[in-house]
């Protein structure tokens, strides 16, 4: 009689193990998705805000059409990417050719006075910060997951769901060296 | 990196029994202080006394758990600030970090005071707030500030804010009724009522509560902050990556020379990124012993 109950309890132990892993194994993995579709939502701020800027930029800089193209190529690039590794490498080439833009300005005394420039800039500085962070994010996330996925007894369950190691966000190479900015 | 996780989520169970363990202490003590009173002042009301007080502690708990957030808020008198106001860099920089740290957006306030400072504040992350001083917006630089900020939400993260409120309001409560106590008893001794000797030890009794109560806030006080503070520079530095950031707005704290805050109330000084009374150098760790943690990381 005791010795039924016993195993019953530990039945009941062992279904609770199984399900907590298997719930900690989703909420990471939710986690990578929310901080995924954080990078699109950042990405997508990003390029909304370019054509506004460029449109400030047109009125002031007559003749330099070779970097507002580029802009607007590496934006629309940005855009049509499919994956999230391309759209990260399209956000590393738009994030250089802004740059030079920027750097541009200084050559236009009342481009770089515009307030509606200088908000752009401000604008434009701070969902560059908030893309890097929802990287860090997604990296950190990645990292827990991996986490629990290789290290024991996570790695008995993993195998039992199934679950795998994801990968890392690549750090670009455009972002490991200082930026060149050509006029 | 994995070991500093497993801490966070150990330092989020251990906030959340902390809280529950200080919820009930506090129902025992108030209902031991109506059992006190009841038998010092009006023996033949003791039932009432003691319903009286039992209620009076479960509405007193459930108002804390839920306001203690708005109760600190308006005690240091602060105001809200929206993503279209004033402080624009300040908003962003929190919302940077709300992505960083996965926690959601808390609600901000700025408060008045020269003092370089912040504190946060609330019953869980999704009911959250943060507040800086506008001496903190106005001296520290943008990274400086998002390291303030960040640490700000690393005691969001990790529960510290729903303990240290709770401690700060509740127990802050206790010590200013036991004062009110011990000051009636006072009165009463002055007069000349029978001192039967039942009264008198539980006169005593009274007053030892009251001197104990007081002591006691201090003792609370003192556990909350220091390991704390260490454990959400960390988060700190986790969610910036920049460590600078953090020892300059510390360096900044150290060197200004200001006098203490009068407005902001003793008993919630330990949720301050720094003391505010620099000669009470108790409920903070030494500023130079963080800046030496940090610039080991």
């Amino acid at each position: 009689m005791t010795a039924g109950w016993i195993i019953a309890g530990l039945f009941v132990l062992i279904v609770i193990i199984f399900l907590s892993y298997f719930n900690r194994f989703a909420i990471l993995g939710n986690r990578i998705d929310n901080s995924l579709s954080q990078i699109d939502v950042q990405l997508k701020r990003r390029a909304d805000l370019i054509p506004n800027l460029l449109e400030t930029v047109k009125g002031y800089t007559k003749h330099e059409k070779t970097i507002i193209k580029e802009v607007t190529d590496a934006r629309k690039a940005l855009i049509s990417a499919g994956n999230i590794e391309s759209k990260v490498k399209a956000n590393d080439k738009l994030e250089s050719v802004l740059k030079s833009v920027f750097a541009l300005a200084e050559n236009y005394p009342d481009l770089k006075a515009n307030t509606n420039f200088l908000e752009l800039q401000k604008e434009l500085a701070t969902t560059e910060d908030k893309i890097a962070y929802s990287r860090q994010y997604y990296n950190d996330s990645i990292l827990s997951y991996n986490m629990l996925c290789t290290t024991f007894p996570g790695t008995f369950f993993a195998g039992i769901y199934g679950k795998k190691k994801r990968d890392y966000l690549q750090i670009a190479e455009s972002e490991r060296k200082p930026v060149k900015v050509s006029f | 990196m994995e070991n500093q996780r497993i801490n966070f989520d150990d330092q989020i169970s251990r906030n959340k029994v902390k809280s529950v363990i200080l919820m009930f202490s506090v129902f025992l003590i108030v209902v031991l202080l109506g059992y006190v009173i009841s038998y010092a002042f009006e023996p033949g009301y003791f039932f009432t006394i003691m319903i009286f007080s039992i209620i009076f502690s479960i509405g007193y708990l459930l108002i804390s758990y839920y306001n203690s957030d708005k109760i600190a808020i308006a005690s240091v008198g602060a105001k809200e600030v929206r993503r279209e106001g004033d402080y624009r860099q300040y908003y962003d920089l929190v919302e940077g970090l709300t992505i960083a740290s996965g926690l959601p957006m808390p609600k901000l306030y700025v408060m008045r005071s020269n003092q370089i400072n912040a504190f946060a504040s609330g019953r869980d992350p999704k009911h959250s707030v943060v507040c800086v001083t506008e001496g903190a917006l106005e001296k520290l630089d943008k990274k400086e500030l998002e390291g303030v900020l960040a640490h700000e939400l690393g005691h969001v993260g990790s529960y510290d804010i729903r303990y240290m409120t709770l401690v700060a309001v509740m127990v802050g409560m206790i010590s200013i009724i036991s004062e009110i106590f011990l000051r009636s008893l006072w009165f009463k001794s002055g007069g000349n009522d029978d001192n039967s000797k039942g009264n008198a030890i539980f006169i005593l009794i009274g007053v030892v509560l009251a001197i104990l109560a007081p002591i006691v806030v201090y003792f609370v006080q003192l556990a909350i902050s220091r390991k704390r503070e260490f454990s959400a520079d960390a988060s700190s530095v986790k969610f910036t990556r920049y460590p600078p950031g953090l020892i300059g707005a510390l360096k900044k704290i150290k060197e200004e020379n200001q006098p203490r805050d009068k407005k902001i109330n003793k008993a919630i000084a330990p949720l301050f990124f720094a003391n505010p009374f620099k000669e009470l150098g108790s409920t903070h760790p030494a500023i130079e012993k963080r800046i030496e943690v940090l610039e080991r990381m």
